[in-house]
């Protein structure tokens, strides 16, 4: 915004400086050109995040049920409630894994596809495809992946390992890493395309200049290129936080549904099952606010990480 | 940066010495990774579940439709894909009427109060929309549209105002202020600056956002669900898709070859714009 403004007087130079007063404030009348957005955003995506924190200060045991207020009961509820600090652990371990794993892995696959090896538009193009594919559809693969009859274990007899066939999905040991191996399964490639786009808008002299010093391609990637685009790894790195955070309720709800017993019950599933399946509103909406509380302390601390440092 | 410590290296050395052979490998691996799971689907959805289990990665061994009819039936997939493109055309439609004046009349006026609006059209992206799920059931159930996707179109677009704004802003910044002040002199109306001027000079911008929106519009689950519900009149492809997924004995025939059906538009799309469609997500990321 502030390049915009700072770039236009430039070309206004051509332009003989009369017109400039009444323009500016025929400019500003058009704002009201952005009031019905601006409407339709406020009532259906403020408002109903404004209500979160109010329903979480209510005892509201059913849709239909009358409530009262509870002030900070709910949160007194959920901190003696040994499934919320499972689901808190859950949602940390995945976190603490995914992440990692995602923005190291796809960082690497972006900088190799950004050299434009040989093969790399097919490998673009697969790496695009997680992208395309809708949760419902991506939790399908799984499901057919990792089921009891599924490819993981249909491989595993035909390499004579049948005995580590197992009910990945059913098995409380497993449940919650396979949900961790799907975000990171189809993570990667999509990150990597983002990584490889911002890759190939870094001007080549670095990178060449970086090859005549007899940089191998470990430091040219490591030390030349990735403090370059740092910044944006750490905005690709929020946007995954966010998307794990909160959008793990939808893989947890097609899987597992947080089972065997809580084993992989996330933060965000935990808000869905208590507001849909368990109809304990107020609990819910508390978890909800725990959640919104993560997600910014992560922003805010993932932007000081990644912050540029020259 | 670090080019200023020189150093003398043979010149005209190959790009990918063999030293890139680990990279190489790494990459391949992770791309048939990528590629087994979409191959076992297609070859799934020709086989019955004996074939499947008994080897799943041979190809089929005939190519009738079966799979695909039962799919289409068993899910009533023919009416969720109609619903899924009544819902993603009208709140395209819809996002585009809203984006498209919102962005002009932010990106023309330099007051105070046009800034502050755009501060909290761009403050949205840090809002998970995912976190407002029972306040916004609670809002249809108000409004009496429950169980309806006209709910729907209505909610998805102000999901999509913040990205679509922002980008449409961007692209609105770069036409000269000239070319206004040309159709001004011949006579034009504000909304004839838009209409013959902003908007054709903005199609790659619009696209950008209509590419961007069709891909999370068609693919969204977890509203839909909930909001629409699982009617089998009104429901959308996505949440379709999983009742193919039974408790008892999933038949994984019919329920790839359902999964393959979903796909088939955001497939076209891709294959016909690919390169437009990268970009798009790409410049959507980049303005979080």
């Amino acid at each position: 915004m502030t390049m915009a403004s700072s770039v236009r007087p430039a070309s206004r130079q051509a332009v003989p400086p009369a017109p400039a007063g009444p323009k500016q404030r025929r400019g500003t009348r058009t704002t009201v050109l952005a009031v019905p957005a601006l409407a339709w955003y406020l009532i259906f995506m403020v408002g109903p995040m404004a209500a979160i924190f109010v329903i979480a200060a209510l005892h509201w045991p059913g849709m239909l049920q009358p409530t009262s207020f509870a002030g900070l009961d709910n949160f007194r509820v959920l901190s003696d409630d040994p499934v919320f600090w499972q689901a808190v652990r859950n949602t940390g371990v995945q976190l603490i894994i995914a992440l990692p794993v995602m923005i190291v892995c796809a960082y690497m696959v972006g900088y190799y596809v950004a050299q434009k090896p040989p093969g790399h538009r097919v490998i673009r193009y697969l790496l695009f495809v997680p992208g395309l594919i809708s949760t419902p559809a991506k939790a399908m693969v799984f499901y057919a992946a990792l089921s009891p009859d599924g490819l993981l274990n249909g491989a595993l007899k035909s390499a004579g390992l049948g005995s580590l066939s197992d009910a990945w999905l059913a098995n409380p040991d497993t449940a919650l890493y396979c949900l961790i191996a799907l975000d990171i399964w189809a993570g990667i490639g999509f990150t990597a395309v983002l990584f490889a786009a911002r890759l190939d808008s870094v001007p080549e002299e670095i990178g060449e200049a970086a090859q005549l010093d007899g940089a191998g391609h470990w430091r040219a990637m490591w030390r030349i290129q990735f403090p370059v685009i740092k910044e944006y790894v750490g905005v690709v790195a929020m946007l995954q936080f966010l998307w794990t955070l909160f959008g793990s309720a939808q893989q947890v709800l097609l899987l597992t549904q947080g089972g065997p017993a809580n084993s992989s019950t996330t933060l965000s599933f935990l808000v869905y099952e208590k507001a849909f399946m368990e109809s304990d509103l107020g609990y819910s909406q508390a978890v909800g606010v725990v959640l919104f509380l993560a997600g910014l302390a992560g922003l805010l601390a993932i932007r000081r990480a990644f912050r540029q440092s020259y | 940066m670090a080019t200023t410590q020189l150093r003398k290296s043979a010149p005209g050395k190959p790009r990918f010495r063999k030293s890139w052979l680990p990279a190489h490998m790494l990459v391949w691996a992770y791309a048939v990774l990528l590629a087994i799971p979409l191959y076992y689907f297609l070859a799934s959805a020709f086989k019955s579940n004996e074939a499947i289990f008994s080897s799943p990665l041979s190809p089929p061994t005939s190519f009738g439709f079966g799979n695909f009819r039962t799919a289409f039936e068993s899910a009533g997939l023919g009416s969720a894909i109609v619903n899924s493109g009544l819902v993603t055309v009208f709140s395209l439609a819809l996002t585009l009427g809203l984006a498209i004046p919102a962005a002009f009349g932010l990106a023309r006026s330099r007051g105070r109060v046009a800034s502050l609006v755009e501060k909290v059209f761009s403050l949205g992206f840090l809002i998970p929309t995912f976190a407002a799920l029972f306040p916004t059931f609670l809002l249809s159930a108000v409004t009496g549209l429950f169980h309806t996707r006209l709910f729907m179109v209505l909610f998805l677009p102000a999901t999509a105002m913040p990205l679509s704004v922002v980008i449409l802003i961007q692209f609105m910044r770069t036409i000269p202020q000239e070319m206004e002040e040309a159709a001004r002199i011949d006579g034009a109306s504000t909304f004839g600056v838009l209409r013959h001027i902003y908007t054709p000079m903005c199609m790659p911008g619009i696209a950008t956002v209509l590419l961007l929106n069709f891909l999370t519009f068609w693919n969204e689950y977890l509203y839909s669900l909930i909001i629409i519900g699982p009617d089998p009149d009104l429901r959308t492809v996505q949440v379709a898709l999983p009742t193919l997924k039974s408790q008892i004995g999933t038949d994984y025939g019919v329920l790839t070859a359902g999964t393959i059906l979903t796909l088939v538009p955001v497939w076209i799309m891709y294959t016909l714009l690919q390169r437009r469609m990268q970009q798009a997500l790409v410049s959507g990321a980049v303005k979080m």
